[in-house]
């Protein structure tokens, strides 16, 4: 048995909570985009963040959030 | 390598007598008794609500038949990213809004194209202009315009791939450097405009359109969803087509709202575009941005990978998201890298769309890619060739997660360039350099975003009485040379010749269904089809011979020069002709017949194969001028079997062309969304004379995965065309560049940036 994180959002479940964050990112449906409204994120400043800088940073700072949001998961 | 009988010989294009004689029916040639032509109406704005829309006048004019706007259409949305159908985006006419200048909001069908014409300067159209954006940085900002109401940012598509440990990579890498560019969109340029004709019977509620496409069964699945029709109320034919180069795989409004225009008036209605409409209306090569960060050690190998890339989209989706996702997979071949991460977004922006255009994401990654690894080579002091080869794959390898080299021929591809390029060109002129660039190109895609149901290719085999052979398929040649691909395999395969096959391709209402042209996917997926179809009809005709031998059952029988006879004892046979007779007397009459399919099955994310190779340029550089003058190109390629040599070097011919207009004087200057090229006269590309000298060397493998042993043959010599330019120019001067299109003002100023740099480095003793 070993801990994972489900997505706040759809039933995908994620050994770490970047993997978790990759995945959240890469929806496109307005469910996944509304909830980080509501944790105070931009889903357009987490993509650019992504997309512009070298290393992880949109997804370490969604990552950053669902350590402490999503539920965790025993398998 | 086995010794074929057909496969692997030259041979002339089946369809060039038709070509060169003017007989070939090509979908613009076409016409059907009492038909009509349509004519769409175009938005002069990038981005505008549509107030209203007064067709009164147009109407009256003698001669208009039906006129539409987004109203009178059926109103699906349809695209090919069927699988998250957000993205089904295109619609026949604009109903709430243009996006981009050329969005179609009214279509005319009239009894000549002039009429047609005259009605569209009749149709008054109240916009409201809102706020645009071109650019997909502007794009991607919170306070942007929204393209698509449902996209924020407008972020339409993204892409994460990433295998490793990038970032311990990069900490155990000597040397790191980062480079960002900027590349220019380029059109695939086809003789043949986009042109469709339509003719709906309303009896039977059936709706058949002939078209210049790449592919009759997306054509066929797009229609049903934007007219809201079963598909299979719908035969889409493809007659030839004038060149594709990957801009004829969306479905455009020319076909959409014929097809609507036909159901409204009840006659045949036939649309083409003009040369403008095809520039500013039609599918392009994406524009991008791009950075990209390596780690490699002292001597050369690569430890880290990084590349970020936002395109330009455009307004619709096409193929564009596709593209996103292969820019980040080519980028990475044909090398061993450990480490690597990419992320990529695509944006919404008020032009037109771009998608996959030939070479679709190879040809602006490695542009980038390659001339930063002559930079990397350059700094560490390692010859431009030799970097290549020490991290060249092998095969066997396989990128984690993301696809696997069977047949692998770059390392002695890499060999036999190093041993030709000292021959060919043993000393350089001042002013003179060679650049390299490996290259690796898919046979086919895996990924099925259009999300079809059925096997991604098909193909069937009838053979008759007297021989002659019925090869049926929706595969499409569109001047790359399929059909006779097609009629080589299944004519090998039976033991054959070329004459005795006929070919009834590109019809969906003849053939099980193939995704169509793209991503070079004929040659092995469809070869895959037709090898299997004709081989259960070979297997029905062996077992008749071997009835009629009586020979040991332990003795294999072959089909070779229309005889079938025991591959130890050739004597011992007996004539294809005969034995059709007797097969189908013994099967009760019935013609024999044989349906092959072919669905690729655990080979990763993205191909079953993947064709290879090395180029080499040798350019000029005039120093005073600018000017490039490339004088020379050497590839020397691994394509597993190749089916047809002629054929194939064709290909590459024309994928060097291609490239080198990317390279060096193919763009599309935009002003607020509006094209400033729409025309031969200012959008540049090469003509013959221009053309330099293409010596082409193979290097022979077996591709398990493809028919006889082939793969991708051609396509993928695009990409490494315009980045061989640049790094000789680099070689020749030490100039750097960033974007491409090598423009003499261009080259110029690199060179000046360049001598103040070798300077300061002088000066300074670094």
């Amino acid at each position: 048995m070993a801990k994972h994180y489900r997505c706040p959002m759809c039933r995908k479940i994620c050994a770490e909570h970047l993997d978790l964050a990759r995945h959240y990112l890469g929806q496109t449906d307005k469910k996944h985009k509304e909830w980080l409204k509501t944790q105070g994120l931009s889903y357009a400043a987490l993509i650019k963040a992504q997309v512009t800088e070298f290393g992880n940073k949109g997804y370490q700072a969604l990552a950053d959030v669902l350590k402490k949001t999503a539920a965790e998961v025993e398998i | 390598m086995k010794e074929y009988s057909i496969i692997g010989k030259p041979t002339p294009n089946v369809d060039g007598p038709a070509k060169v004689t003017g007989e070939a029916a090509y979908t613009i040639d076409m016409t059907l008794p009492n038909m009509l032509y349509g004519k769409l109406l175009r938005s002069p704005y990038p981005h505008a609500n549509i107030l209203s829309i007064d067709t009164s006048k147009a109407e009256e004019l003698p001669g208009v038949k039906a006129i539409i706007t987004g109203k009178d259409t059926p109103g699906g949305k349809w695209g090919l990213w069927r699988r998250f159908r957000e993205l089904s985006d295109q619609q026949a006419l604009a109903t709430d809004k243009v996006r981009f200048i050329g969005d179609p909001v009214a279509a005319v069908a009239a009894t000549t194209e002039e009429i047609a014409e005259k009605a569209l300067d009749l149709i008054e159209v109240e916009y409201e202009p809102l706020p645009a954006v071109f650019d997909p940085i502007e794009a991607i900002k919170d306070d942007a315009p929204m393209v698509h109401e449902d996209f924020p940012s407008n972020i339409n598509a993204t892409r994460h791939i990433e295998w490793g440990d990038v970032d311990k990579g990069f900490a155990e890498a000597d040397y790191v450097r980062e480079d960002r560019f900027v590349l220019e969109a380029a059109h695939p340029c086809a003789m043949e405009v986009h042109n469709s004709l339509a003719s709906y019977d309303k009896g039977t509620g059936r709706l058949t359109v002939w078209t210049s496409t790449g592919s009759p069964y997306f054509v066929q699945q797009n229609l049903a969803e934007a007219l809201k029709l079963r598909e299979g109320d719908i035969r889409v034919i493809k007659p030839h087509v004038g060149g594709h180069y990957g801009g004829k795989n969306s479905t455009m409004p020319d076909a959409v709202n014929a097809a609507i225009l036909s159901m409204k008036t009840g006659r045949p209605v036939k649309i083409v575009y003009n040369r403008d409409e095809e520039f500013t209306t039609t599918e392009h090569r994406t524009a991008q941005n791009m950075a990209l960060k390596i780690g490699l050690k002292k001597d050369g190998t690569i430890v880290a990978f990084e590349v970020k890339t936002m395109t330009n989209g455009g307004a619709y989706t096409g193929l564009g998201a596709t593209t996103l996702y292969l820019t980040g997979t080519f980028i990475t071949m044909p090398y061993k890298i450990p480490n690597y991460r990419y992320d990529g977004v695509r944006t919404y922006t008020n032009i037109v769309w771009g998608t996959s255009i030939r070479g679709f994401g190879a040809v602006p990654a490695k542009y980038c890619s390659e001339t930063q690894l002559d930079r990397a080579a350059k700094d560490l002091g390692i010859d431009p060739l030799e970097i290549r080869r020490k991290n060249a794959v092998i095969p066997g390898y396989e990128a984690p997660g993301q696809y696997k080299f069977e047949s692998c021929g770059i390392q002695p591809c890499i060999e036999k360039m190093a041993v030709r390029v000292k021959e060919k060109w043993p000393k350089l002129e001042k002013d003179e350099g060679i650049g390299y660039c490996a290259f690796a190109y898919m046979s086919g895609g895996i990924f099925n975003w259009i999300d079809t149901p059925y096997a991604y290719s098909s193909a069937h085999v009838k053979v008759n009485w007297d021989g002659t052979v019925d090869l049926y398929s929706q595969a499409a040649d569109v001047g790359q040379g399929h059909n006779t691909v097609a009629a080589m395999i299944c004519a090998e395969e039976l033991g054959i010749g070329i004459e005795d096959i006929r070919l009834h391709m590109g019809d969906t209402a003849h053939a099980y269904t193939d995704l169509g042209a793209w991503g070079s996917r004929e040659t092995l997926m469809n070869g895959n089809a037709i090898k299997d179809a004709a081989a259960q009809v070979k297997q029905k005709l062996i077992d008749i011979a071997r009835l009629k031998l009586g020979e040991n059952i332990a003795y294999d029988l072959v089909a070779k020069n229309k005889r079938i006879f025991l591959e130890l004892r050739p004597e011992r046979g007996l004539s294809y002709y005969d034995l059709v007779k007797d097969a189908i007397r013994a099967n009760d009459g019935v013609p024999l017949t044989g349906t092959g399919h072919y669905t690729p099955h655990n080979k990763g994310m993205i191909s079953p194969a993947y064709g290879m190779g090395i180029m080499a340029m040798k350019a000029k550089v005039d120093r005073e001028t600018g000017h490039v003058t490339v004088q020379d190109v050497l590839v020397v390629h691994d394509s597993g079997q190749i089916i047809n040599p002629l054929g194939a070097r064709g290909q590459v011919e024309g994928s060097i062309h291609m490239g080198l207009g990317y390279g060096l004087c193919e763009e599309m200057p935009m002003d607020q969304g509006m094209l400033l090229n729409p025309e031969f006269v200012d959008y540049k590309i090469l003509r013959t004379r221009d053309m330099p000298e293409i010596e082409i060397l193979d290097v022979p493998t077996y591709e398990p995965n493809g028919p006889f042993g082939a793969k991708e043959a051609a396509e993928a010599t695009i990409a490494p065309a315009a980045p061989c330019v640049a790094n000789a120019v680099y070689q020749a001067t030490g100039a750097e560049f960033y974007s491409n299109v090598l423009k003499p003002e261009k080259v110029l100023k690199a060179i000046r940036e360049a001598e103040k740099k070798q300077k300061a480095s002088k000066a300074t003793g670094k």
